[in-house]
């Protein structure tokens, strides 16, 4: 996929109630690859924790001898951190307010995840 | 008893092989009187209250399967007859189907609002009704997918499921407050509030993890086939399970 292309995939997202900004990260190094934010959404803030989670989350599954995450969600009370991966070590993440509509946006991104890979 | 002919024979006295038949079936003469009713269906195959009469003599003789029969054919004969709605209810009863003998009474409740004998055998089949399977939540147990941690990784309780050892919840238990303390700090810098769960997914486990306190939180662990809303319903009621018991041990 072109830059261009990416960037039309994470508006899709953004689209959906309640998404306040939508990234691709590199979880390897926590650095953003393509992005569509809302403002006061600091990006790269977003894809250094993603990445932190994400890895954490691996570990977790190593030690439970289970294979590797292929989602991670996050859920606090004003928010969610929403994360699928693509192709290795692309993820698709999601930084969402209360009021998101959870299910359609976990359909979207599993969808678009396919693409990435 | 050998000849009803008379009693079947005049409608003056009405269907008084119906009240010959109910004595008979009540002095416990099922044989005998099985035959007064079998001699009046066969003059009124219509009348419900014969079918209905045949069933309770079939039902006493521990004939099930004749008893719905009739009961059925008294139904056709007359939809909402209410001695055929009870009948079925308490072969349903008899037979612990209370979801069925509910749906027969509560049939028969609409046709005769006012019968109290069957808002009382409603009132006993519904206490009777078992609640709903719940899923048990033994925080003790291993293999039950639950596992109960501190702040400083340390294993509280129980385990990540069948096959896995204590080395591997400990192991577990260490990584996850890790990850926990990551969510933390990523809702917390990121304006989300204060974190509450979560979820990760491989291919072949759906995993949760749910804040209970400052001090502790739980891996609730379930195959990948679990719906993702039943996870989560089902790590909300764990963690209620899981907070009594770090009451109790606190």
């Amino acid at each position: 996929m072109t830059m261009r292309q990416w960037e039309g995939t994470l508006r899709e997202i953004t689209g959906i109630h309640g998404v306040r900004g939508a990234l691709i990260v590199s979880a390897d190094d926590g650095l953003v690859v393509a992005e569509s934010a809302m403002e006061g959404l600091a990006m790269p803030d977003v894809a250094a924790f993603a990445a932190s989670v994400i890895s954490r989350a691996h570990r977790t599954a190593a030690a439970m001898g289970s294979s590797a995450p292929t989602r991670v969600h996050v859920t606090a009370d004003g928010g969610t951190l929403y994360a699928v991966a693509g192709a290795e070590p692309l993820w698709l993440v999601a930084i969402t307010d209360a009021t998101v509509e959870l299910g359609r946006l976990r359909l979207l991104l599993g969808d678009l995840a396919v693409v990435l890979a | 008893m050998t000849d009803h002919t008379p009693i079947l024979s005049g409608t003056s006295q009405g269907f008084a092989f119906l009240d010959l038949g109910e004595r008979l079936r009540q002095r416990g003469q099922f044989e005998a009187a099985a035959t007064v009713a079998l001699a009046g269906l066969g003059r009124y195959p219509a009348l419900a209250d014969a079918h209905d009469l045949l069933a309770r003599i079939r039902a006493d003789q521990g004939e099930d399967a004749p008893a719905i029969s009739s009961w059925r054919a008294a139904l056709e004969c007359h939809p909402g007859h209410v001695g055929a709605l009870k009948g079925l209810a308490f072969l349903a009863f008899r037979a612990r189907d209370m979801a069925a003998a509910e749906a027969h009474l509560e049939a028969a409740a609409t046709a005769a609002p006012h019968d109290t004998t069957i808002l009382a055998a409603l009132d006993r089949v519904r206490a009777s009704t078992p609640a709903p399977a719940m899923e048990s939540f033994r925080l003790d147990d291993p293999t039950s997918g639950l596992l109960l941690f501190d702040a400083q990784g340390m294993r509280l309780t129980g385990g990540v499921g069948p096959g896995t050892g204590e080395q591997q919840a400990d192991g577990t238990a260490a990584e996850a407050s890790g990850l926990v303390r990551e969510a933390v700090r990523a809702t917390r810098f990121l304006g989300l509030g204060a974190w509450k769960q979560l979820v990760f997914e491989t291919p072949v486990a759906r995993v949760a993890l749910v804040a209970l306190d400052i001090d502790a939180s739980l891996l609730v662990c379930r195959p990948a086939s679990t719906p993702p809303g039943r996870l989560l319903a089902s790590s909300s009621r764990a963690a209620e399970v899981a907070r009594a018991w770090l009451g109790h041990s606190r």
